[in-house]
């Protein structure tokens, strides 16, 4: 530690004022804009507006149900895929992680796409009804919710394994044997015994899962079009569309304070973890 | 008691399907010898992989892309290297709100970044799209040096600076020759994360695209609403291998993921 504060805020200065003329203040503006009156002067309206539209509404609710079950469904095959994995020897743990944070560096427009194939009218899984009779023409799969929460579990599902897998690697290692040589059955180990160890990483995991789905724009513009919109393919289309600034800086609110309260979650979440390091 | 290894064996294989299974589907129809994407591929060519190097716009985003991912990332180090050595040396007066300031761009969500720097700064002051995507994506990458740089400048012990200073190294000889060598790795690690982000980000730049000025990836969304061609998924093949081999050779070479 050095003592002189001023050579310290000097070269800490230029990385401050970029963030903050290039972030902060536009940002800042466009959210200030959703308070502005027709005339002037503060005023709601602009939110009064925005969610008396059924539209938006439906926009609103679907994002946080999609939100939801992304989590919760990302969360049971996140545990039955943590848990497996731990079980490994050291040496294949390795590779099976490698290949659950592989499609992590990949491009999102690359992995979105290829649902547009596997989901597609003559896509993979509509040959695979097709042939078994189910159905003559295929289902429509693509632009429905369905494929949105498929694409958006596909991309969101590896964050929530890292994150249970490094709760379970600090769960004392004799404790599942030891209650299962005790008698209890898989359910009550997994909700008396790993649940509770785990929970620090369940919210870490299903925060980050819970704020990606919300926020994301790739997959829902992919693979739910303008007929199963999201709060950020509702916000551009508002833009491109209607030239509506209002909206925008209704939606840029919500996402901004959504943000803002997944990440004081997870710095409190993170913080008793650090001090035991 | 275990449980039994075919049961987690089958779970994890399922997992990986999920995961991994897509890549393939796209890489063999991306692999087909007909015109429309299609899985199982209609014989094999590679002729779509050619195809995507003859197409103009994807030659010309690429590039921007390119510029944007590596100038972008080092001006996020220029700013971001400094800022680092002072929250890991210095006790700054208000470095909670200077730290929270330097990773704002990782809690405001990209789109809204890109809105308000169209509406505020391209517009208003005339500032040319690539200026301010440039601006954006040094901006966006910034938390990423300034942390993964922070990191390794806080497992370096301060005493061989010290030790340098005593020696009569000035400040800054003691940090080009000192502090340098010895965070090197996370440097590069700061530059390749950073790369890799700003060359796969497509929020931020949605709304900072005009005539000529595209991201490869608004590029590829753009393509895929008006061709339904194999051309893209091939482009995705591509673009994942270049990713997935930036990434191998640096965890090879670097150890990278000692510093992510």
């Amino acid at each position: 530690m050095f003592e002189n504060k001023t050579t310290g805020l000097l070269l800490v200065l230029p990385a401050a004022v970029f963030a903050s003329v290039l972030f902060l203040l536009p940002v800042g503006i466009l959210l200030s804009e959703g308070f502005a009156g027709s005339e002037g002067g503060f005023s709601l309206g602009a939110y009064v507006e925005f969610f008396s539209s059924e539209l938006n509404n439906t926009v609103f609710w679907r994002s946080l149900r999609l939100g939801l079950w992304v989590m919760l469904t990302s969360a049971v095959i996140g545990y039955a895929a943590a848990f497996s994995i731990v079980q490994l020897s050291p040496k294949s743990r390795g590779r099976v992680f490698a290949l659950i944070i592989l499609p992590l560096m990949i491009s999102p427009v690359a992995r979105t796409y290829a649902w547009l194939v596997i989901l597609g009218r003559t896509g993979l899984v509509n040959q695979v009804i097709v042939g078994l009779g189910l159905s003559e023409e295929g289902l429509q799969l693509l632009f429905t919710e369905t494929a949105v929460f498929i694409g958006l579990l596909q991309l969101f599902l590896p964050l929530m394994i890292i994150a249970l897998i490094s709760s379970m690697e600090n769960m004392p290692r004799d404790v599942v044997p030891a209650a299962r040589v005790l008698g209890a059955n898989w359910f009550s180990v997994f909700f008396r015994v790993i649940l509770p160890l785990t929970r620090e990483g369940l919210v870490v995991g299903g925060t980050l899962v819970f704020a990606g789905s919300i926020t994301a724009y790739i997959t829902p513009a992919i693979l739910g079009g303008s007929k199963v919109l999201m709060l950020e393919t509702l916000l551009y289309q508002r833009v491109t569309v209607a030239n509506d600034y209002a909206a925008a800086s209704v939606i840029a609110m919500i996402l901004v304070v959504m943000s803002i309260v997944t990440n004081l979650l997870l710095k409190r979440l993170a913080k008793p973890r650090n001090r035991r390091a | 008691m275990k449980p039994s290894s075919t049961a987690t064996g089958t779970i994890i294989g399922l997992t990986l399907v999920f995961l991994i299974g897509p890549f393939i589907v796209i890489i063999l129809a991306a692999l087909t010898a007909g015109n429309n994407l299609a899985f199982p591929p209609d014989g094999l060519s590679l002729k779509w992989f050619i195809k995507v190097f003859t197409v103009e716009s994807f030659r010309i985003s690429f590039f921007i892309s390119m510029f944007l991912a590596v100038f972008g990332t080092l001006t996020a180090l220029i700013v971001g290297v400094p800022a680092a050595y002072a929250i890991a040396r210095y006790d700054i007066p208000g470095a909670g709100a200077i730290q929270l300031a330097v990773s704002s761009p990782l809690i405001v969500p990209g789109i809204i970044v890109g809105l308000a720097l169209l509406r505020y700064l391209v517009i208003p002051t005339g500032f040319t799209i690539m200026a301010a995507l440039f601006l954006a994506h040094a901006a966006l990458i910034l938390p990423y040096a300034v942390r993964v740089v922070t990191s390794s400048l806080q497992n370096l012990r301060v005493d061989v600076e010290e030790a340098a200073l005593i020696l009569g190294c000035s400040r800054l000889g003691s940090f080009f020759r000192v502090v340098f060598p010895n965070i090197r790795g996370g440097i590069l690690a700061a530059f390749i994360l950073g790369f890799v982000t700003s060359f796969n980000q497509v929020p931020v730049s949605l709304f900072l695209s005009g005539p000529g000025v595209r991201t490869l990836p608004i590029d590829m969304l753009a393509y895929m609403e008006t061709t339904y061609d194999p051309s893209v998924a091939a482009l995705a093949c591509l673009l994942a291998i270049m990713s997935v081999g930036i990434v191998f050779l640096a965890e090879r070479f670097l150890g990278f993921s000692r510093y992510v």
